[in-house]
């Protein structure tokens, strides 16, 4: 579904991904940790344009959507196209980025109607669909500031949901929430992961990164270090930085 | 006997109110959308878009208004074939100035949304234009009330700068009627009327402010 050849990203001097191989498999779900700053918000950027590669391939779902060679773009596809597969990639960012002017549902409902082109019924009848999904049929009609940010966060996986991507990216999702609302979203990612859905989690839950994930990936100063089942990255953990890191965040 | 012939002046100078009115409305109609366009092309990642826009807000913010009316009204016809009549030559005065001041109001206005809705605009599949006109700009809309108010009704009063092309709108309206009368008392219900027609709008522009931040 994902693939990650010779992938470089530089801002200015400043190197944040270096050399990153990556695949993913359809119904992977895959759980990014490590240190702050080593590069994990930036690999999931990378992978729907939001920041571009200095070098290297990417290739989703068999496309490939970003070429660099020697710093030189190499490939010249559409600005449509682009958004087209990043329409395939739903993503969940920390802050959550909900349309403050825009109800739960109208949250929901407006990338179906606007890119998708699908009628209004249509996409109110599909958004009531994922907002009983994440439990907040309730609040359809509420405006974001009126939600706690879990209920936030859980309008913002419906949110991306609506657009039936392929591959969920979630950015650090429960780092901005309340220790007591985390639970309530893991709960509503858990669920995606049973329902197959293919998956990568830049996450600082261990706790979830253990139960659900089939794959662990540490990253440090932009590498990646380890890639691995969960109970081998916990409990045998082959590098030195990662046991550092581990032991410090268990 | 002052009161008497305030009374007897008041149809003229509501008259000449209304015009003031309506080259206020006018022009900030018309320095909205032209604010709006060089907006988006010092928003534009395209340079000459940036520099035009740039230019323009140089060049219309730099130079007095008068000397903007003046040039377009007696400067104009002298070295090129076209005659501008005084009121089209007030309306589009005054509306290439405002909508120098708006442009810097719209952009900053944009650019206080925060990146994040752009990103997931962009996440969610949206062009950078459909974005703009379905998530970014709707959200400008609130922040861009307040100072739009304060341009509003400082075009309200610059207005009066068009009574140099001999347009009886309020301010010339009163001064005929002062020195033709050789009574100053004419000056008081000018005051009055503008003081009126700013407390309206400063009304009208609350009003909107509040519909505008529903959501928050």
């Amino acid at each position: 579904m994902i693939k990650l050849e010779n992938v470089y990203k530089s801002f200015g001097k400043l190197e944040v991904l270096k050399n990153i191989n990556l695949e993913v498999a359809k119904g992977d779900v895959v759980c990014i940790i490590g240190p702050s700053g080593s590069g994990k918000s930036t690999l999931l950027r990378c992978l729907n344009h939001l920041e571009r590669i200095t070098e290297g391939r990417t290739i989703i779902d068999g496309e490939l959507i970003d070429e660099k060679i020697k710093g030189k773009d190499s490939l010249k596809i559409s600005s449509k196209k682009v958004a087209s597969i990043c329409a395939e990639l739903g993503m969940v960012f920390q802050r959550f980025n909900l349309f403050p002017h825009l109800t739960a549902l109208e949250n929901i409902i407006e990338a179906p109607f606007t890119v998708k082109k699908v009628t209004k019924e249509t996409a109110i009848e599909q958004g009531t669909v994922l907002l009983k999904k994440v439990g907040l049929e309730d609040k359809r009609d509420e405006y974001p500031s009126r939600l706690s940010g879990g209920q936030q966060q859980r309008v913002a996986i419906a949110r991306a949901l609506a657009m039936n991507p392929k591959i969920m990216l979630f950015d650090e999702p429960t780092s901005a929430l309340d220790p007591e609302l985390v639970g309530e979203v893991l709960e509503v990612m858990k669920q995606l992961a049973r329902d197959g859905m293919t998956m990568l989690v830049v996450t600082h839950e261990m706790g979830f990164a253990r139960e659900v994930a089939n794959r662990v990936i540490f990253m440090d100063k932009g590498e990646i270090l380890e890639d691995s089942s969960p109970e081998e990255i916990f409990s045998n953990p082959k590098h030195e930085r990662t046991k550092l890191f581990l032991q410090k965040i268990l | 006997m002052g009161f008497q012939k305030i009374i007897i002046a008041m149809p003229a100078l509501l008259q000449g109110a209304g015009l003031t009115i309506l080259l206020t409305l006018v022009s900030i109609f018309f320095g909205l959308i032209l604010g709006l366009l060089l907006a988006l092309g010092r928003l534009s990642k395209n340079v000459f878009f940036d520099r035009l826009s740039q230019f323009y807000i140089w060049l219309f913010r730099g130079t007095p208004l008068l000397l903007q009316i003046f040039f377009i009204y007696y400067a104009l016809p002298t070295f090129t074939p076209i005659t501008i009549d005084a009121l089209p030559a007030a309306f589009i005065a005054l509306s290439l100035n405002s909508g120098a001041y708006l442009a810097e109001i719209i952009r900053a206005a944009i650019q206080s949304i925060d990146k994040g809705q752009m990103e997931a605009s962009k996440a969610l599949g949206m062009s950078f234009t459909q974005a703009m006109r379905r998530i970014i700009i709707p959200q400008s809309y609130r922040r861009l009330i307040p100072p739009t108010g304060n341009e509003f009704i400082a075009l309200l009063k610059d207005s009066s700068l068009v009574s140099i092309i001999a347009m009886t709108e309020l301010m010339r309206t009163t001064s005929l009627l002062a020195n033709s009368s050789g009574n100053a008392i004419y000056y008081i219900p000018c005051a009055i009327l503008y003081l009126a027609m700013t407390t309206i709008f400063t009304f009208v522009f609350g009003k909107l402010e509040k519909k505008y931040s529903v959501y928050e």
